[in-house]
């Protein structure tokens, strides 16, 4: 169930600057245990930044972040957090890892540093790679996948942490609608039976109309909307896209999505 | 020519070479995997002439000149550090003008001593079977806890070498970690410096990850490859220089950069 009194993220008046331009401007919004949050905007218009701004990654000019309650210049509570850069992908490609062995190291916590990964640790490892549909890959080398494959294998890593929050930055880009599908399949039942918060980085529209609870659009401006009907995502989305865009929601656009795969 | 060799495991002097080698080969190998896989390959050939400043003055002053390489390669590695951390250089320009600092100081001081002497050449290009007990003890003293360390936090070195953005983001204390990191690199190199020599050292810290890396195996059977042609090119290159009384180091070298080709060619067989 979800339980929207409590907020994980706060964000009071950020702003954020990049090479001297602001990129986010006074951004005020909040999200909430359970949310699962699409975070949409044009290209260039900040949504890996504001991402990055909260998790600290980024500095910001003004302004305030809290996570879990704590503030974000000072937050220690990492086990509660992961997150799926947009860059995971481009990793070296020589890199000499096998998929479980990168997907192992999710497992590290701020309480196991400088200790081995226990049994249970390991079992997690092979549930989630079970969970993801990777185990038949498990063995190979994270260089020799294809690119839906490296796409999950970054979620299970992610995964595997067992996060109250999971941040995912565009983790379908140049995936096949399929594997998609498949893909968001897995987030819905994180977020639904293991009321795992996510916020997802998305170009798909009509996924985050289909799957998620609210949406995030940024475009220097950062406005937040719940996903109640067209008429309230179109004009949320008419609010960064500009009004000459026009949305078209086909009735049977989300039939199937949610169809066990 | 056998028996020769046997005869040769009785003297003590071939017998801390082999113990002596065999430990600075197993670090190399283990520690220089990481440094490759940072993209750090030059950090062992600045450290080595850093250190080439405190043989010198270890020589100049009458104190062991490995420990005096210590220290300055440690010192050295944490203000290669602090450059970086500051903003004042990017890495390479780090390690250059550390490495300036170094060597520039070790010719400083071979200059007021009145010129090169014998001992130091066996630093610059290493000297295997002069390795005396103490050196011997400081080895392995160094090696043991090189490997220690890695062997604690294994994952987290892993982790970082792979996305070291991510692994903050886990709550990895990657600063602290980086700055550990480099000072093992400077004890690994100072710890071979008696069994290649300064100049050549680089190579045993590289040649052996590199070799591993042309397999195409998870981490663990790269680093365990990479340490047995560490050891194994350690070891052919002692006995190989004892039978046909040739430099040890360049043996050493020479072996790890044909066994570097042969796998590179058989990979793409």
């Amino acid at each position: 169930m979800m339980e929207k009194a409590e907020p994980i993220i706060e964000v009071e008046d950020m702003t954020v600057s990049r090479s001297g331009e602001k990129v986010i401007e006074d951004a005020n919004f909040s999200v909430y245990r359970g949310d699962f949050v699409g975070v949409v905007g044009p290209n260039g218009g900040g949504k890996t930044t504001l991402i990055k701004a909260i998790l600290g990654v980024l500095p910001r000019d003004s302004g305030s972040i809290r996570l879990f309650g704590e503030d974000i210049d000072s937050f220690e509570s990492w086990n509660k957090v992961a997150y799926v850069s947009q860059d995971a992908v481009n990793f070296d490609q020589s890199f000499p890892l096998s998929v479980r062995e990168l997907v192992s190291l999710g497992r590290i916590r701020k309480d196991n540093i400088g200790r081995r990964l226990t049994s249970d640790d390991w079992g997690r490892v092979e549930a989630v790679l079970k969970f993801m549909g990777i185990s038949d890959i498990a063995d190979k080398r994270i260089g020799q996948l294809s690119g839906g494959q490296k796409q999950r294998v970054f979620v299970a890593k992610a995964v595997v942490r067992e996060p109250q929050i999971l941040f995912l930055d565009e983790p379908v880009a140049g995936v096949d609608p399929e594997t998609q599908e498949r893909f968001y399949m897995k987030l819905s039942n994180l977020n639904s039976q293991r009321g795992v918060t996510v916020i997802d980085v998305s170009h798909d529209l009509s996924a985050v109309f289909c799957r998620m609870s609210r949406v995030i659009c940024v475009n220097r401006e950062v406005n937040v909307a719940e996903i109640t009907d067209e008429e309230k995502f179109a004009s949320a989305l008419k609010r960064v896209y500009g009004e000459h865009f026009h949305f078209v929601f086909h009735e049977h656009m989300c039939e199937g999505l949610f169809e066990d795969v | 020519m056998f028996d020769y060799l046997l005869s040769l495991f009785g003297y003590r002097f071939f017998q801390y070479a082999i113990v002596g080698g065999s430990i600075a080969a197993l670090t190399c190998a283990l520690i220089g995997l990481f440094v490759i896989l940072r993209k750090e390959s030059m950090i062992g050939d600045g450290v080595a002439h850093i250190s080439f400043g405190g043989i010198a003055l270890g020589l100049f002053l009458g104190v062991n000149p490995l420990v005096m390489a210590l220290v300055f390669s440690v010192i050295g590695v944490l203000l290669i550090s602090y450059m970086r951390r500051r903003g004042l250089a990017q890495s390479d320009s780090a390690i250059a003008v550390m490495l300036a600092i170094g060597f520039s100081t070790g010719l400083i001081v071979i200059s007021l001593a009145g010129g090169f002497n014998v001992e130091l050449f066996s630093f610059l290009f290493g000297s295997i079977l002069t390795i005396s007990g103490f050196d011997l003890a400081l080895i392995a003293f160094l090696g043991l806890s090189a490997l220690l360390v890695v062997g604690v936090f294994y994952k987290e070195l892993l982790s970082m070498t792979f996305d070291e953005e991510a692994s903050r983001l886990m709550g990895i204390p990657v600063g602290l970690l980086s700055t550990v990191f480099n000072i093992l690199v400077a004890v690994t190199v100072v710890l071979s410096i008696k069994v290649v020599g300064m100049i050549l050292v680089v190579a045993l810290l590289v040649l052996p990850g590199l070799t591993a890396l042309q397999l195409d195996r998870p981490f663990r059977g790269t680093a365990i490859f990479s340490i047995l042609v560490g050891v194994a090119c350690v070891l052919s290159g002692v006995l190989v220089s004892a039978l046909f009384d040739v430099a040890t180091s360049g043996v050493i070298v020479f072996t790890l950069v044909a066994v570097f080709l042969f796998t590179a060619a058989y990979r793409r067989i």
